[in-house]
């Protein structure tokens, strides 16, 4: 009994780690209906920021936060209008590709300034941990799930309070209307991308913190777990990626304690395309957006 | 769905999409023979001169650029076969590996725990294949857009998986081995210049597939449906059919392509033949080079497979930066395919490439 409830634990901070990483993903696939295949490179990007931030300079990992997010939001506004605005009406295909052939450059380039070595960010306290009953919870992985879920309300509390969030909320439901209203469609479209990269780097700050990441197999790892958390909590809304990425981390956990070899794979793989099938707007998703994907 | 004024109701599921008209055999060859001209046949002719090409070219080269040729037919096959979904049909799938492995492991289990032929492994790998394509084809192709990807994507992940731990039956992480010497061998191995000619011939094949599905009534149907879904229901094509056609006929493909790769490398991992990065290139292929054309594929497959061999070999580390760049520079500069975007330019007299990446720019 105590073996699940740690793993459930384990799952739901593990969990929360994940939507940090979804979170943004979600965002520019729900306004843009883009899928960034590059939103994996984008969070390693931060971690490799972060933890030359760390180890050159000495700064805490909690702290460069602010640091590593402003320095994403201004890549991810570039790269939003220098590139993925000159193709955002072509079919599909063309943002997948595009999107996965900058990932390519971004990883590359940070493999050749850092070799592919696994690194981590090493602090006094993120491998230690405390104890409810039987119950282990290290402060690592317990700050980085409540600073998941603080910027996820953030977040949302931007999206629907403020100017900017409405902006970009009517952009994506309707850009033509939007532009008429006087909104800058490609400035909009910059942003939300830019916010969504920012997102993205805090979580591989998160990540470098709590584990280890390398250039080579973190990167698609991230992208897929953005993508299967996104289309379980649904686009258009941002809890969604929360509710998808605790449901991701205490599934994978509990269902690694009770099935051999790497089932749980194979399993999660099944539950997204039913899903999918049954459910296309995901758990809490809004039905406008499932309307918008015939393109 | 069927109209009544044409469909033969023996035909069954196909002639009610090909609606085809009851002919004799004489009347259709002689209508066919009297159609030929100059025009509509040099397709056909420049595909048979450069089969003939080819095989005579291998009677020149080294076995270095035999192995090359051999890659670049491969990726020829698989890239006609993922513009017949994705290109022609317009349902971007990115489980396409899922084809590519299953072939690959039906003929290495089959050769290795039970002994059978190649030549009777092959053909089981391609009914498999599709067998997989109508059983996920069916649900799946009821999403559309990037759905349709991500499940697809999933199904092949889960794919992987699964072999991953059907440890008995197919070895798991742990690889799988094709026995080729001696008494062993179910199959004596081909050698470099036989795989040359193998997948020369399978290559030549899904060209000529692509080719012929895309002048035919079926091909015409997927184009409908590929822009106007409700409008081509609206008419009469049965599309839940033609989907499931079009995916079952590129997994026929891939799942071939994949039966005789596995043959080629003797060992292999799962990870080997469920790589994600098989999919991707197939679609890199076939968008760059012009997706929903015969020659697009062709071009983008044999361009994009030297220019990688290329930078492998004279680029050393600095290869896959390259090559990314190269991938975003020609998305952004030819968005709707080189082989489109030339043909367009030929017929309109525009071009002008600036004007070009105007076309899709917000």
């Amino acid at each position: 009994m105590s073996q699940f409830l740690q793993a459930a634990a384990y799952g739901l901070v593990q969990g929360g780690l994940l939507a940090l990483v979804a979170v943004g993903f979600s965002l520019v696939w729900g306004v843009m209906n883009v899928i960034n295949l590059s939103h994996g490179a984008l969070a390693v990007t931060g971690a490799y920021l972060a933890w030359y931030l760390n180890t050159h300079l000495g700064i805490d990992p909690f702290l460069a936060i602010p640091i590593v997010a402003a320095c994403m939001f201004v890549l991810g506004y570039l790269i939003q209008r220098g590139l993925i605005n000159l193709v955002i009406n072509a079919p599909i295909f063309l943002t997948l590709l595009l999107t996965f052939g900058l990932g390519l450059v971004i990883l590359n380039t940070l493999q050749l300034v850092f070799t592919a070595d696994d690194r981590s960010i090493e602090t006094s306290y993120a491998s230690q941990s405390f104890a409810i009953l039987t119950v282990n919870i290290p402060y690592g992985r317990l700050g980085a799930c409540a600073l998941a879920v603080a910027l996820t309300v953030l977040l949302a509390l931007v999206m629907t309070r403020t100017r900017l969030g409405r902006a970009i909320g009517a952009t994506g439901m309707d850009r033509g209307a939007a532009r008429l209203m006087g909104i800058r469609a490609r400035h909009i479209y910059a942003v939300t991308f830019g916010i969504s990269a920012a997102l993205a780097g805090i979580a591989g700050t998160m990540i470098a913190t709590v584990g280890s990441f390398n250039p080579t197999s973190t990167p698609s790892q991230l992208t897929l777990d953005a993508f299967v958390i996104s289309v379980l909590g649904g686009l258009g809304n941002t809890y969604g990626a929360l509710a998808g990425g605790v449901v991701l981390g205490v599934a994978e956990s509990i269902g690694g304690l009770v099935l051999t070899g790497t089932w749980v794979n194979a399993i999660a793989m099944a539950v997204l395309i039913v899903t999918l099938v049954i459910r296309p707007s995901g758990l809490i998703g809004k039905a406008q957006y499932s309307g918008r994907v015939e393109v | 769905m069927s109209n009544p004024t044409s469909a033969a109701p023996a035909a069954g599921a196909l002639g009610v999409i090909m609606q085809r008209r009851a002919r004799s055999r004489r009347e259709i060859l002689g209508e066919w023979i009297r159609s030929r001209t100059a025009a509509n046949s040099w397709p056909a002719l420049a595909g048979v001169a450069a089969l003939l090409a080819m095989i005579g070219l291998q009677q020149l080269i080294e076995p270095g650029t035999q192995r090359l040729l051999t890659a670049v037919f491969l990726f020829v096959a698989l890239a006609q076969a993922w513009n017949i979904i994705g290109g022609y049909t317009g349902y971007a799938s990115f489980g396409h590996v899922a084809f590519f492995g299953i072939g690959a492991y039906t003929v290495a289990v089959l050769m290795n725990n039970y002994h059978v032929s190649f030549w009777a492994a092959m053909p089981i790998a391609v009914v498999i294949g599709v067998a997989l394509a109508v059983g996920i084809g069916v649900p799946l192709m009821r999403l559309r857009g990037h759905y349709f990807a991500i499940a697809t994507l999933g199904a092949a992940e889960g794919a992987r998986e699964v072999i991953n731990n059907l440890t008995p039956l197919t070895g798991g992480g742990g690889g799988i081995t094709i026995p080729t010497f001696g008494d062993q061998a179910p199959t004596a191995y081909f050698g470099k210049p036989g795989f040359y000619i193998a997948f020369l011939v399978v290559a030549a094949a899904s060209v000529a597939v692509a080719a012929l599905l895309a002048r035919s009534r079926l091909g015409f149907a997927m184009v409908a449906l590929h822009q106007d879904e409700d409008a081509a229901a609206a008419v009469g094509i049965n599309t839940t059919l033609v989907k499931v056609i079009a995916f079952g006929v590129s997994a026929a493909i891939v799942a071939c392509v994949g039966a005789f790769y596995a043959f080629q490398q003797i060992e292999f991992y799962p990870t080997d033949v469920f790589d994600t990065n098989f999919t991707v290139l197939m679609v890199i292929m076939v968008v760059i080079g012009g997706s929903g054309t015969v020659l697009g594929p062709l071009v983008g497959a044999v361009g994009l497979e030297l220019l990688a061999q290329y930078l492998r070999v004279n680029l050393g580390i600095y290869n896959q930066l390259v090559f990314g760049g190269i991938i975003v520079i020609v998305v952004v500069f030819f968005p709707q395919g080189v082989v489109t975007f030339f043909r367009d330019a030929w017929l309109t007299r525009q071009f002008s490439i600036l004007d070009n990446v105007r076309r899709y720019r917000l």
